[in-house]
């Protein structure tokens, strides 16, 4: 379960800002903002890293802007093709050098955007900026490369599918949405991803449409020197040109009625349950949108009633989870459980209801809700430990809002949210027609 | 309790007291610091010397359900309930890792808080309550585990776990430190009690503190553990002799899945700190590096012929390898395998794939490493090496780690083993290579459906020629030809088949 949601629990920390009376001096690193002529922007964040230096790429476009129909995943396993090399330095070259200078090197792709993330010492700086401004320039790859790479795309496809969250996930996504690209999950629907080997021009079309400076982000954490790491950066990025094209992702029409799906998994598992709302779209600023993530921690997190109830008193569920998601678009707002005993479903699921219930006509206890803002600045200074761990907590508001202010507008707001804030969105955004309920239960 | 809590609270002031005075206390052998000034926080590592090694026959499994009691359950004084809350609004807690050897509850939290968490941690350790209702809900979830997701929700572990039983079969080491199915259901409260006071006694620990904490409080902890807990003495650990392999034996495990998972591999007599481990770590990161490009089965398996995810290769036992890029600490074993783990591939690849990563594996026993694979793997060790450990908590759990194989590194294994990496020869990794890895004697175990028809094909010998989707240059198919027909040698008596169903019983 962990495992399955750590990319939602990673932005989570990424808003949790320790108390300062401040906007400016809560974030405990030095940093600095530039952006190129071509839309290119840099931030650079200095910490402790004994030499060490964390280099993320954010690519601002993710499953979400797969809009065309039988392209799904696509963002994914153009993710996969970002390897694959260029005239200067070829794949088998690029994996060399990484490989001799002891470089940790990897990708991944969310819904809303794709992260190219290396960790190096720094005396290997200039050699990873040539290497990643140039694949992200003048990528090159055969329609051979191409239609191997499809290969593993389906191998990780198969792998996730061991897997029944992911079965429950999928079909969650499916099921709540009508219009807009979530509908998918970002490793796409399956009969995509084996058509995958036939869109060869796509994937080119992909590459000039997306990855352009205009839609990325270059984020450097650690023991940087920002003169010389930007007049590197200058020297290797500025000749990239711009041109993003924005996507024609539709908008999500209303709910107007609650919706419910059953999927049924070939393995053994013990059944699996979530409920989700439609939510609102990352705003930190929005005090409706902060107190939601609030009343997900009050009502379903791990000192919550509902949580001691179900888990420690009662022993119904093995786990009980709230996610509430961060991303460009409305997305969902979600309650998993996995449930002991197939007879206890229905009740788990009124438990939840009557827990939303509750806090729809009760205010939360303040000192509650204090806890929590507390749990929140403290988890945030905690998690800063690493470049790496910086870096992958600011992915996520830097992907979506290019703007490391994000954060503290987040915490700025989080400290004005009042029981009564609570109880507004509570009644608001928790209700019937929002939701979608599924349920995975495993053979017998 | 109160005694404790009150001298931390006093800590402050007493610290730079005890600083002026010389105390000696860091020169106790059951204490281990990592003093780092700039963390704002505070790590704890408390290491007692008990693994599921010791579980009693028919009740596996004993030793982790009595740490995750202690670590998840109520004490005499709060009830779980209430250790969650006191917990929460400091973002801190505390969890207990059980491996085969050892056993360690950890913690870490913000220097500000400290007077909040060193208390609730300390009585986890100290003064559990035993609660029936806490014991059936940690055993009820460790069931699960083994019933359902183990089984049923990931083949990659499954694969894994099922070698590791295979290859250790007899031993002590055998059973997964989540148990068996029998044994967790054969284990009372009192069998749980009778386990803590035995083996949670007040000789059988090591006390780990790093971070910005109070120069006294690692003596503090020591003391207050050895004065609560109870008496004892510091165990010595079981034989543990694996069985001889004979030529090639698979276990296949039967089960109606997408995908075949591939894991394979043999005892070795080296451990972290021989002489033959570094050379032979730089061989098994060339040959394949966890979860990374730079591991030639991964190069042959994955990049050329997209048949999976990734290919990898280990001298060391790596637990969680599906989510985890770097080896965590504390999982240290007196008695390792070379592995191999070959991640899901479809059904109609599987002997192909099997053969492609048994031939690279006879090819590097036979030939070595060249000159420019052992530079570029050397290269690659000597920076990759510096990701094992970041953090304060890392740091310290590899210097429990290190002090469990009696390593000599100052405190500071990574610089102990990147200077190791600096001063191998190409020579030492070859011989090494002779020495430890063969493919004459290796222990397969294989989840796939229709497991019969696989063990027909084996024994057959049967080629296993590849089609792929898309084109592949010549040069690959060259090489295919020569691993659809590479032997197999095996017989009847070597091909066992187990349902999914029936692992991990007993």
């Amino acid at each position: 379960m962990k495992k399955f949601f750590q990319f939602f629990l990673i932005i989570f920390g990424s808003v949790m800002i320790m108390k300062s009376s401040s906007i400016e001096n809560f974030f405990p690193f030095d940093y600095k903002i530039e952006t190129l002529e071509n839309g290119l922007k840099i931030i650079m964040i200095k910490m402790p890293s004994n030499g060490l230096i964390s280099y993320y790429t954010i690519v601002r476009t993710g499953s979400r802007d797969e809009y065309e129909p039988g392209h799904t995943g696509f963002a994914h396993f153009f993710e996969h093709m970002m390897f694959r090399g260029t005239k200067k330095y070829p794949g088998n070259i690029y994996d060399k050098i990484i490989t001799e200078i002891g470089a940790n090197a990897n990708a991944y792709t969310t819904d809303d955007y794709t992260c190219y993330h290396l960790n190096f010492t720094k005396d290997n700086l200039e050699k990873i900026i040539d290497l990643e401004s140039d694949r992200f320039q003048n990528l090159m790859y055969s329609e051979q490369d191409f239609q191997t790479e499809a290969g593993a795309v389906y191998g990780e496809y198969r792998k996730g599918k061991t897997n029944p969250f992911f079965w429950a996930w999928e079909t969650l996504c499916n099921t709540a949405f009508e219009r807009h690209t979530y509908k998918h999950t970002t490793i796409g629907f399956e009969e995509d991803i084996k058509a995958m080997p036939k869109m060869y021009d796509y994937s080119i079309s992909f590459f000039n449409r997306y990855y352009r400076p205009d839609n990325c982000v270059l984020l450097i954490v650690g023991d940087v020197d920002y003169n010389q790491t930007l007049s590197l950066i200058k020297k290797y990025y500025q000749n990239w040109e711009k041109g993003y094209v924005p996507p024609k992702v539709e908008t999500e029409p209303e709910q107007t009625k609650p919706k419910r799906a059953m999927v049924k998994y070939p393995g053994r598992t013990s059944p699996i349950m979530v409920i989700a709302y439609k939510g609102l779209q990352f705003n930190p600023q929005d005090k409706n949108y902060v107190a939601t993530i609030l009343f997900g921690k009050l009502a379903f997190g791990i000192n919550s009633e509902l949580y001691k109830k179900l888990y420690i008193r009662e022993q119904k569920v093995l786990f009980l989870e709230e996610e509430f998601s961060f991303n460009k678009d409305p997305f969902l707002w979600m309650i998993w459980a996995q449930v002991k005993d197939e007879k206890d479903i229905e009740y788990v699921e009124q438990q939840i209801i009557s827990t939303i219930n509750y806090f729809q006509q009760n205010l939360p206890d303040t000192k509650k809700l204090e806890d929590i803002k507390r749990n929140l600045r403290y988890s945030f200074l905690m998690n800063l430990e690493t470049p790496n761990k910086v870096a992958s907590i600011l992915a996520r508001p830097l992907a979506l809002t290019t703007d490391i202010n994000s954060i503290n507008y987040f915490y700025s707001t989080l400290e004005t949210i009042t029981p009564r804030d609570i109880q507004f969105v509570a009644q608001n955004y928790f209700v019937p027609q929002r939701s979608t309920f599924v349920v995975l239960k495993g053979r017998e | 309790m109160k005694n404790l809590f009150f001298s931390i609270l006093f800590f402050a002031i007493s610290s730079i007291f005890f600083v002026k005075c010389g105390n000696n206390g860091m020169k106790e052998t059951n204490i281990i610091t990592l003093k780092v000034d700039e963390d704002p926080t505070v790590s704890f590592r408390i290491w007692f010397n008990v693994g599921s090694q010791f579980d009693p026959k028919g009740k596996e499994g004993l030793a982790m359900l009595t740490a995750r009691l202690l670590a998840e359950g109520s004490t005499q004084t709060n009830s779980y309930e209430n250790i969650l809350d006191k917990l929460f609004p400091i973002a801190s807690s505390y969890s207990v890792k059980v491996d085969k050897e050892m056993t360690v509850f950890y913690g870490r939290t913000h220097i500000d808080n400290i007077n909040t968490f060193l208390p609730l941690f300390i009585e986890a350790i100290t003064q559990p309550a035993f609660k029936q209702e806490d014991f059936d809900r940690i055993r009820n979830e460790m069931l699960n585990y083994l019933e359902k997701d183990l089984k049923y929700a990931n083949d990659e572990e499954l694969g894994k776990a099922t070698l590791y039983e295979f290859i250790f079969k007899a031993t002590p080491y055998e059973h997964l430190s989540e148990g068996t199915i029998e044994g967790l259901k054969n284990i009372t409260l009192e069998d749980v009690k009778n386990f803590y006071k035995k083996y949670f006694n007040n000789n059988n620990f090591v006390v780990a503190v790093g971070g910005n904490y109070p120069e006294n409080l690692p003596l503090e902890i020591k003391q207050t553990l050895k004065s609560k807990l109870n008496n004892g003495s510091w165990v010595s650990p079981p034989e543990i002799n694996p069985l001889k392999i004979n030529g090639w034996e698979f276990l296949l495990v039967e089960k109606d899945c997408d995908a075949t998972a591939i894991s394979f591999g043999f005892p070795i007599d080296v451990v972290r700190g021989d002489e033959d481990f570094f050379p032979l770590w730089l061989f098994a990161s060339w040959f394949g590096e966890h979860r990374n490009s730079s591991s030639h089965l991964y190069q042959v398996i994955r990049e050329q012929r997209g048949l999976n995810y990734g290919d990898y290769a280990y001298i060391e036992a790596f637990l969680n390898g599906g989510t985890l890029n770097f080896p965590e600490p504390n999982n240290p074993r007196r008695k390792q395998i070379f592995e191999v783990w070959l991640r899901p591939v479809p059904h109609e690849a599987r002997l192909f794939t099997l053969r492609a990563a048994l031939r690279e594996l006879k090819k590097v026993v036979e030939n070595g490493l060249t000159a420019e694979q052992f530079e570029t793997t050397k290269k690659f060790l000597l920076n990759y090496s510096l990701f094992y450990a970041q953090t304060t908590m890392e740091r310290l759990g590899y210097r429990i780690d290190s002090k469990f194989y009696k390593v000599q590194d100052n405190g500071d294994y990574i610089e102990y083993f990147r200077e190791k990496i600096k001063n191998l020869t190409l020579e030492k990794v070859n011989n090494a290579i002779k020495k430890h890895i063969q493919y004459n004697n290796i222990k397969f175990a294989i989840v796939t459906k229709d497991a019969e028809k696989l063990k027909k094909d084996l024994l057959l010998n049967a080629p296993s020629p590849i089609s792929y989707p898309t084109p592949k240059p010549q040069s690959v198919l060259d090489e295919d030809k020569e691993i659809e027909v590479f032997p197999i040698t095996t017989s009847n008596d070597k091909i066992k088949i187990i349902l999914v169903e029936n692992l991990f019983k007993k």
